[in-house]
């Protein structure tokens, strides 16, 4: 395989893997909210 | 963070691929492959910051006792476990085509496999015990003692041993023996990935917390 396309790779696998968890964590951030403003909404109407 | 320092974080990181590609020359003996360095060194420089960070968290939750601080500390390791898995697999990958096998026990590649052991072994001490505080201080005790283990085996075991390994940026005389624009790209990169890092970490601080109030709410 020519060099360059290595470094391609190896490049490509290191972004994918910290774009891929960043935004694992963003969705995990928007469900969590999510579910606090429903506890919150459901606590203000009892 | 702010939408400034992403952009700017953005246009930081974009230029440090062109500065890779287009305007740091390739070392002698490398070839194309030097451009690997721009970033699987920065990698493995995020896996002993990560490491770091949680090792500092572990001792704040000892001396304060506050739940919030190990749970900190245990998002930084999942960082720290992460970058350490994207370092070994590049450098994997990077050996393929250098030396052959994916895998040759190279003292390099030997050290990382085991911190990635010592790490492994952390998640499974935490997820082995049930009882919260309990968890967090045998988990903050073995993370600390853990951290030990970091520079010995990321900065000394490759040093002492004859490797297949390219040169570390800084050799056994202390000193840094690199073109200056290859070294500007290199610090520029470096600077760039911690930069990165941090933020991840922000937002995993930020889902940290978010647990804890939903938890409260909850019960």
């Amino acid at each position: 395989m020519e060099p360059i396309y290595v470094v391609l790779i190896i490049i490509l696998i290191i972004w994918i893997g910290i774009f891929g968890y960043m935004f694992y964590i963003d969705r995990e951030v928007t469900k969590i909210s999510k579910r606090i403003k429903k506890l919150e909404t459901s606590g203000n109407q009892n | 963070m702010s939408k400034i320092w992403q952009i700017g974080l953005f246009i930081w990181l974009t230029l440090v691929c062109i500065a890779a590609f287009l305007w740091a020359p390739l070392a002698e003996g490398l070839g194309e492959y030097t451009r690997i360095l721009y970033f699987h060194v920065p990698v493995a420089w995020v896996t002993v910051l990560a490491f770091l960070i949680g090792a500092i968290y572990s001792i704040v939750y000892l001396k304060t006792r506050k739940i919030v601080y190990d749970h900190i500390a245990e998002s930084a390791g999942q960082l720290g476990i992460i970058y350490c898995v994207l370092a070994t697999v590049t450098g994997s990958v990077w050996a393929k085509v250098s030396w052959g096998s994916f895998w040759n026990w190279d003292p390099r590649e030997t050290s990382i496999f085991i911190l990635l052991l010592i790490y492994a072994a952390y998640f499974a001490l935490r997820s082995a015990i049930e009882q919260e505080d309990r968890k967090a201080v045998l988990s903050s005790v073995y993370s600390i003692f853990a951290f030990v283990t970091v520079p010995f085996f990321v900065f000394i075991v490759p040093r002492v041993y004859s490797s297949l390994h390219p040169d570390p940026i800084i050799n056994t005389q202390a000193k840094i023996n690199m073109d200056g624009k290859m070294l500007t790209t290199f610090l520029s990169s470096l600077f760039g990935f911690t930069v990165f890092f941090f933020w991840i970490f922000k937002r995993k601080i930020d889902l940290v917390k978010m647990k804890l109030t939903l938890r409260k709410m909850e019960n």
